[in-house]
């Protein structure tokens, strides 16, 4: 902008950058560089030094060593307002919106516009519009950011990037939160702003997005770049990289061994705690599942994935189900989560901060969460029993550091996860049910936490796992069965093709069901 | 291969991180306990003294200080449990006035016998908290709000029943006399050295200890106030926990009451003010999260003491009442600090 750019000049080039925190070298001479219009996807396990590049490059913090060069000129960042006087903006996981304030407040939030020292309200809204429309999305300027869905405050944040006269896009796991259609639309405004010659830095963790949008891809580990590869590469290859082994099984076999049949739901309605737009009870569900047997249910989000396995789980509270439920062929009424643990279920949720684990106690003391009863004798806590539970618990999860006094907050996202799962696995259930069992866990993680699925499933557990992640519930899962607008529509069995189940759980999304 | 050298570079850097952490940690879990020795030197060092003695440590001065710190303490206790569940109770002081006022009223006027009254005034506690808690969770109510509501009523029935009159207790056999037994909670046992009211206060301490750190009822009031979500998911009974917690508060408030009735001989509908302030600064100066899912009962119980000792101390040098409050004001500060950092560490260490 500023001088006319040899366009043999990559847009941004960085060479040679270290960065160590207190004897940690989390980046040791990474070289990275981005075309214009180009979109460049940045993969790395957690760990692998992805968040301490994008920092250095948006000015959050400085390179111990190396250089970084905008235009072939080289330039040091020593805030985030140089950075973005620079034209690099970059859109952080935790959006910087203010939820309270309306779409136009936020666009213009620390530059607003004035007359004679008076907010000018209309000029802004018309700036607003304008800007929005730039990105190619309808949205209203004076809604307040809070009641957007978390895709469209993902395109607000963009729309608010690009005011900076951005050139350069950091993007930090943005479709973390989004709906396959969110994911859709974001997509598609990454490439059209790449079409204007701005340069976009995607950083992922989700593999199967690469292909969909980016023109290249490179992967980090241990602070160094491990590899840079075509986005058409095949996915082994990727994950070969990311972990740094070839990944023969990521998935674990088989073992085809299936018991009698654990829980039967015949046209069974719940009555959900949340109403969902375009359901229409009753919901009618009609899935089984057998001891050694795991069952994937698809659908899209609001589908009633997470509703029909906390409902299963007796969170709906009494008379919440109806129809056929039983449990080894005799009848339940699940009203209560402490009825549904009585007769052998156990629960992961998808949000394990949230509502799996308490974050400030110790792995230790969360690992025996569900089992008080059993560490408890007469009333009164056991320490042998809760030790040895824990470190059972610990070795076969492999939970990293195999220390039972840790505060479970201090572990990494796989190990948390591992501790939750190890915590109902303790609980001895007879039927599993998953809740995303594998969000935000790296690569190398949900390897593990599959295998130790499998091994339950072998061990003549029933499981029950929702996700999102199709290429999961595929690879992992002895039959899928597909749910849409709160009912179960289709079924299929191991090893099915990708598209066929995400069309079925896809399909007549604009219509009313039948 | 590459796992492993990654885990063995970044351990050390992880460990030593841990290794502050957990000295930081330690000194907040017993800062309660640090602090009270440190009043104790402080005491000890501007004492004044008569004849060479120090007065701060005259046995008579310490029975002092450990008689005056028994009601509050007693309460504190109970609501350690509460703070821990993340939630608080404000009717304690009300609750303890209104135990007083009946169990006066119940001895002289209604000529109950002592066992009977002290049950039904424990249970009345008991069930005053436990309410409390049922409206708290069964309306999804702010316990902020409902047991400030509850310090209301408790102080209007106080005043009922007693119709803002003292209700003196005098003590003898016969119809409106209580039994001279009843007045041994003002009396000191052991040589006239140690206060009853101060063995009140430690069997109630020590019980409580207990049942937080070794049942499985403790590990459920830890659980809900660590995240609720969870323990209901993990199967614990989290309602039920919840108005446990309120009923100990409540029990405890009973407990304190009869022991102020006995120690005054009488009941007062307008004792007790400012008591649930008192405890919670103890609790909190103990080390106990008011954000819930941590705490610790000795913590808590030598957080009164210490509030006790530091009055006590300021008292014998004549300071004057502000300044205590001043004092009081700033220890309960830096007690909140204290704990901020180690919040802010756990969340660097993530």
């Amino acid at each position: 902008m500023t001088r006319a750019a040899s366009t043999h000049d990559p847009l941004l080039a960085m060479h040679g950058v270290v960065k160590s925190f207190g004897g940690v070298q989390a980046l040791r001479g990474v070289d990275f560089d981005l075309q214009r219009g180009e979109v460049h996807a940045l993969l790395g396990e957690n760990g692998a030094g992805k968040t301490t590049l994008m920092n250095i490059l948006s000015g959050v913090i400085g390179p111990d060593h190396g250089e970084i060069l905008i235009d072939g000129t080289a330039v040091r960042f020593n805030d985030p307002r140089a950075a973005q006087a620079a034209g690099v903006a970059t859109i952080f996981q935790e959006l910087d919106l203010v939820p309270t304030l309306d779409v136009t407040a936020n666009l213009f939030l620390g530059r607003e516009l004035t007359r004679a020292g008076v907010l000018d309200r209309a000029a802004m809204r018309l700036g607003a519009k304008s800007r929005l429309e730039a990105v190619g999305v309808d949205i209203d300027v004076d809604q307040s950011v809070g009641e957007l869905s978390v895709g469209r405050r993902q395109i607000v944040a963009i729309a608010k990037a690009l005011t900076y006269a951005s050139r350069i896009l950091v993007m930090d796991e943005p479709t973390a939160a989004l709906t396959a259609a969110e994911v859709d639309r974001l997509f598609k405004v990454m490439r059209d702003i790449a079409a204007r010659g701005v340069g976009i830095v995607y950083i992922s963790h989700r593999l199967e997005e690469v292909p969909r949008v980016a023109d290249r891809v490179t992967v980090l580990r241990d602070g160094k770049v491990a590899g840079t590869a075509s986005p058409r590469a095949p996915q082994s290859e990727l994950v070969g990289l990311l972990v740094g082994r070839p990944l023969a099984e990521f998935y674990p076999h088989r073992t085809g061994a299936v018991g009698r049949r654990v829980l039967r739901l015949e046209r069974a309605r719940y009555r959900p705690a949340r109403q969902r737009a375009g359901w229409r009870t009753p919901q009618d569900i009609s899935l089984e599942v057998h001891a050694g047997e795991i069952v994937g249910l698809a659908g899209i989000m609001g589908a009633g994935r997470t509703e029909l396995l906390s409902t299963l789980y007796g969170a709906g509270g009494p008379g919440a189900w109806s129809g056929i439920v039983e449990i080894d062929g005799t009848p339940v009424a699940l009203t209560s989560i402490r009825e549904a643990r009585r007769v052998g279920f156990g629960f992961v949720t998808d949000d394990r901060r949230g509502g799996g684990l308490m974050l400030r106690d110790s792995v230790g003391r969360n690992l025996v969460a569900c089992v008080l009863r059993k560490v408890s004798p007469l009333f009164l806590m056991s320490r042998s029993r809760e030790t040895r539970l824990a470190h059972k618990a610990i070795v076969s999860f492999d939970v990293r550091p195999p220390r039972p006094e840790v505060a479970v907050g201090a572990l990494s996202g796989g190990n948390q996860q591992k501790v939750v799962l190890a915590k109902e696995v303790l609980g001895e259930p007879r039927l599993l049910l998953l809740d995303e069992p594998t969000r935000g866990v790296d690569v190398g993680a949900k390897g593990e936490i599959y295998a130790r699925i499998r091994d339950l499933a072998a061990q003549g557990v029933g499981v029950l796992i929702a996700s999102s992640e199709m290429p999961e519930l595929i690879g992992l899962c002895d039959r899928v069965v597909v749910l849409r607008r709160g009912r179960t529509v289709a079924e299929f069995p191991a090893g099915a093709d990708e598209h066929d189940v995400m069309a079925v759980a896809e399909a007549n999304q604009d219509g009313i069901d039948e | 291969m590459n796992d492993a050298v990654t885990i063995r570079e970044s351990a050390p850097g992880r460990q030593a991180t841990q290794r502050r952490l957990d000295f930081l940690a330690i000194a907040v879990r017993f800062q309660s306990v640090i602090g009270l020795m440190l009043v104790a030197i402080g005491g000890i060092i501007f004492s004044p003294r008569r004849h060479g003695l120090i007065l701060f440590l005259a046995p008579d001065n310490i029975a002092n200080i450990v008689r005056a710190v028994s009601e509050t303490g007693i309460i504190a206790v109970g609501m350690t449990f509460v703070i821990i569940t993340a939630g608080i109770d404000l009717s304690v002081g009300a609750l303890l006035s209104l135990s007083s006022v009946l169990t006066a009223t119940m001895m002289v006027s209604a000529g109950w016998g002592l066992l009977a009254t002290l049950l039904a005034v424990v249970a009345t506690g008991a069930a005053f908290g436990a309410i409390q808690g049922i409206i708290s969770t069964r309306f999804r109510l702010e316990p902020f709000i409902v047991t400030l509501a509850g310090l209301q009523v408790a102080r209007g029935l106080a005043l009922v029943i007693s119709g803002n009159q003292y209700i003196n207790i005098s003590y003898g056999v016969g119809p409106g006399l209580a039994p001279p037994i009843f007045s041994v909670l003002g009396d000191r046992l052991f040589n006239n050295t140690v206060p009853v009211a101060t063995l009140v206060f430690v069997v109630v301490a020590v019980i409580a200890t207990f049942v937080l750190n070794f049942t499985r009822f403790g590990r459920y009031v830890f659980a809900v106030g660590g995240n609720e979500r969870a323990a209901r998911l993990s199967g614990v009974p989290v309602t039920l926990v919840k108005v446990a917690v309120y009923a100990i508060t409540g029990l405890v408030s009973a407990i304190a009451g009869i022991v102020h009735a006995g120690q005054f001989n009488f009941g007062s509908a307008n004792d007790g003010t400012g008591y649930e302030l008192t405890a919670i600064a103890a609790v909190v100066i103990g080390g106990t999260s008011l954000f819930g899912g941590a705490g610790s009962m000795v913590g808590t119980v030598a957080g009164a003491i210490m509030l006790g000792a530091l009055a006590n101390v300021l008292q014998l040098n004549n300071i004057n009442a502000a300044l205590q409050l001043l004092a009081t004001g700033a220890i309960i500060v830096l007690a909140a600090v204290l704990q901020s950092l180690v919040r802010r560490r756990e969340g660097l260490a993530r």
